[in-house]
């Protein structure tokens, strides 16, 4: 059973639910620099470790998604333009 | 605190504005994820698919039970005498819309020159 192609909507589920994780640890590891309070910040720490946990059981299974794809070192399309640039 | 955000008489409680601001982020991005994860294992199908969900959903709502607990002892949620809750929603909102009124970024912020970047085809055509 665990090699079979996910179902089409879970499949999406997932992925909602893959890019909120994501997020969740990006922004907890982020506010973790930012609180004064030591019990607040444990228990932050605590959300990071769980959810890069969670996230890397997500991502194991998301990958028998039909839509599945080979995943490429870099973003495939450069996001910063050049043209961003202001040459003085 | 009033917009005067140089003069120190108006920086004291900040540390505990922050905290009880930053861990109502994260009590509802708690929320929020129970939720996410509860409607994701009633569209699942696959045996070890709903497995993984069911685990992460309960703890979930433990993460989410400790964090209420947290802010319920640090007396930043008070959900049974809801007339103190009332007193800091108001007064968050107020702190915060405050803060968003702020010049607090007068100088340009577009960093993107700063940062590395691959010399792709089109580099040369500037």
């Amino acid at each position: 059973m665990d090699n079979q192609k996910l179902a089409a909507h879970e499949s999406l589920d997932l992925h909602e639910v893959i890019n909120f994780k994501t997020l969740c640890v990006g922004k907890s590891k982020l506010m973790q620099g930012l609180v004064f309070d030591d019990d607040l910040r444990n228990l932050m720490k605590k959300d990071v470790e769980q959810s890069i946990q969670a996230l890397g059981q997500l991502q194991e299974v998301y990958k028998r998604a039909p839509f599945e794809a080979p995943v490429p070192e870099n973003r495939p399309t450069p996001t910063v333009n050049l043209k961003g640039v202001h040459m003085h | 605190m009033n917009n005067d955000y140089l003069d120190p008489i108006n920086s004291i409680h900040v540390p505990e504005l922050a905290d009880t601001t930053f861990a109502m982020d994260l009590l509802l991005r708690a929320k929020e994820g129970v939720r996410n994860v509860a409607v994701a294992l009633t569209e699942s199908a696959s045996p070890d698919v709903r497995a993984l969900l069911r685990d992460q959903l309960m703890q979930g709502i433990a993460m989410h039970q400790e964090i209420t607990d947290l802010m319920i002892n640090k007396k930043w949620f008070h959900p049974y005498e809801l007339s103190e809750q009332y007193k800091l929603d108001q007064l968050s909102a107020n702190n915060t819309v405050m803060i968003g009124k702020m010049n607090l970024f007068p100088v340009e912020t577009n960093r993107k020159g700063l940062f590395a970047q691959t010399p792709d085809e089109h580099s040369d055509k500037q």
